[in-house]
């Protein structure tokens, strides 16, 4: 039986948002990234209340394959089912609150609390206790304190997202028409993807947004920020944007997606040829599948963020959460995508070159924890906190007449994905519940007859 | 040399002093970035290896234990991806290099084994990893290391290396040093 989970109490919004998040002038200011007021709403207001992701399918194979994650700061286990089916559970025994789950991943036939020995099956049902027969003569009712179970869990092409918030959305309404372009990484060859073993976590003294945000529409920190990296592992410069004839920024819902359509400058840079050459060579049989536009993104140059904390980068095929831990805290879970298809040498050779170029260790990323680390602790200045911080780039860029689906703006040196991301997160902040969250979309919801294969540049 | 191997045959004390010499030589080199050099200690077929380390229970063991060959790492290199990152650090347009990371590596509990393969040494050794950055930042880590040391062209090389640190979650934002 299923236990519902309490729900979290919605608090009065803060009365100044607008303050610090004012998009319509593309203004925000450095608090959001420290303020512990601000953080407390967005662990009941974005945490508990959006999808989040939580785990993907080939990381289970059988009944009882588990994962540990978190949903925000919330502890929780994901389970694979007998029939199947994937259930996730707060990672807090019903007794006392201590943890039944203390390893990352594995197969169990059930999880047993280490402090009173309250035992549950995979599908979180209260199967027995240390001293049964005390409770027995206490009337206890074991039918109601099974594991309290997440209420809502669905997948989108092996992506596994759970909601805290039974009244949210469907994942399906909540990614909209932004699930055109994921197919450009997480379905471009039959068999889809799958993620390769482990998982490497690490800490940044940073917000959780700035990450988010800068892949959800910063290609312009690339060229300058990940100069030395590019030299590193090409031998020379990172492509210059803003040389491509072609590249779009798009968003939903606070998701985004900014690419170019040169197939493999994402990938170029994890400096294997091999890995070129696979692009290369599976490009025709993905046009085929998604049409020529999106062949082009498969390693192309672009970054993506599904909002609040699920990031990617295409080519590069590193996939990551963004763990919120604190106002100025986060843990990086990050993980490899490859193309169940695809040789076992060349999901090796991305095996590698995600470690080499995006992890703790990566010449890339090292950078980028700098820079994050300090846009974050710079506003630990009350004074410096409260000066607007610039995302005004590309004001007049949004394509109307365009068969693309979603929000879609001309060029990816461009931060209305990054306004998108701020302004959906401010919404989520005043709105007390998810009918009250404004819909700005006004892309449209499905891609048009022409969109797989040409695209109306025309700007708005 | 490997994980968990039973120990083979100790060296004598001057071959024991030869290698302690070398790990205490690489250590200097590397805190004082002489990266170049540091490079020229290690045989062109080195397998330099750090696995992330997963928190399992231990009857859902990986390949070796808390680790495994085919998962996620955090180094896996060859020479080219050694050569790439030291390549990385001495770029000027390295910003977060500039105020430099100040390092100090420290080795312990050395151990000094001949391999099975003449002429190669299994060499065991903890260490720890002292980073400082900025007016105020210090990143602490340590390990395990297991080395095999080859000769090359006379000269003895650093051939394999693991590396294994306790920690299932880095601490801190990156590895901006070898270890």
């Amino acid at each position: 039986m299923t236990i519902n989970i309490e729900t979290v109490d919605v608090t009065n919004a803060l009365n100044d948002i607008d303050q610090f998040c004012d998009i319509p002038n593309a203004r925000i200011s450095g608090e959001i990234f420290y303020r512990s007021d601000i953080y407390e709403q967005e662990l009941e207001k974005v945490f508990a209340r959006c999808w989040l992701f939580v785990a993907h399918e080939s990381q289970f194979k059988k009944a009882g394959d588990y994962i540990a994650t978190t949903m925000g700061e919330d502890d929780v286990i994901v389970v694979r089912q007998k029939d199947g089916s994937h259930r996730a559970f707060i990672n807090a025994c019903p007794h006392r609150g201590n943890k039944v789950c203390f390893s990352e991943s594995g197969n169990a036939r059930g999880f047993i609390c280490n402090y009173h020995g309250w035992s549950f099956d995979i599908a979180g049902n209260l199967i027995g206790q240390h001293e049964s027969g005390v409770y027995e003569d206490s009337n206890f009712d074991a039918s109601q304190w099974g594991l309290r179970e997440v209420p809502l869990i669905d997948s989108y092409k092996g992506l596994i997202f759970a909601n805290f918030d039974a009244q949210a959305p469907s994942l399906k309404e909540y990614l909209g028409p932004m699930t055109w372009y994921f197919d450009a990484l997480f379905d471009n060859q039959e068999g889809g993807t799958e993620f390769v073993g482990g998982c490497i976590r690490s800490t940044m003294d940073c917000n959780w947004k700035i990450a988010a945000e800068n892949f959800v529409g910063d290609i312009l920190h690339a060229g300058w920020t990940h100069d030395s990296a590019a030299r590193a592992m090409l031998g020379g410069a990172v492509s210059k944007v803003s040389d491509f004839d072609e590249s779009y920024s798009v968003n939903w819902n606070g998701h985004g997606y900014e690419f170019a359509l040169d197939t493999v400058g994402n990938v170029a840079v994890l400096g294997e040829s091999a890995l070129n050459k696979y692009l290369h060579t599976i490009k025709p049989s993905v046009a085929e599948r998604l049409g020529d536009f999106r062949s082009n993104m498969i390693g192309s140059v672009s970054s993506a963020t599904i909002f609040p904390n699920f990031s990617f980068l295409p080519g590069q095929n590193t996939i990551r959460v963004w763990q919120p831990r604190g106002p100025n805290k986060i843990e990086l879970y990050t993980w490899v995508l490859v193309n169940k298809s695809a040789p076992e040498d060349i999901k090796e050779k991305w095996r590698k070159g995600a470690m080499m170029t995006f992890s703790p260790t990566g010449v890339f990323e090292m950078d980028d924890g700098e820079n994050w680390e300090y846009c974050t602790k710079t506003a630990r200045g009350k004074v410096t906190s409260k000066q607007h911080l610039y995302v005004g780039l590309g004001p007049d860029t949004l394509l109307k007449d365009t068969d693309l689906p979603a929000n879609v703006y001309a060029g990816q040196l461009n931060e209305a994905n990054s306004r998108a991301f701020y302004q959906y997160w401010s919404d989520l902040l005043k709105a007390p519940n998810w009918k009250a969250v404004p819909d700005r979309n006004v892309g449209r919801t499905e891609a048009g007859e022409s969109a797989a294969q040409c695209v109306n540049k025309e700007m708005g | 040399m490997f994980y968990k191997s039973e120990d083979n045959t100790p060296v004598s004390i001057d071959e024991f002093h030869r290698l302690h010499r070398l790990l205490a030589r690489e250590y200097r080199l590397l805190d004082e970035e002489r990266f170049e050099e540091w490079l020229g200690m290690l045989h062109p077929d080195i397998h330099y290896w750090m696995p992330g380390m997963e928190n399992r229970r231990r009857e859902n063991a990986l390949e070796h234990g808390f680790f495994d060959s085919q998962h996620m790492a955090l180094f896996d290199d060859g020479m080219r991806d050694l050569k790439r990152r030291v390549a990385r650090f001495l770029q000027p347009s390295a910003w977060a290099e500039n105020p430099a990371t100040r390092n100090v590596h420290i080795v312990a509990g050395v151990e000094v084994f001949h391999s099975e393969i003449s002429g190669e040494y299994a060499v065991y050794s903890t260490f720890q990893s002292i980073r400082a950055r900025g007016l105020d930042e210090e990143y602490v880590f340590s390990g395990r290391r297991y080395d095999t040391w080859s000769d090359d062209d006379g000269q003895l090389k650093l051939k394999k290396r693991l590396i294994l640190m306790p920690n299932a979650t880095l601490n801190c934002k990156n590895i901006n040093t070898f270890i």
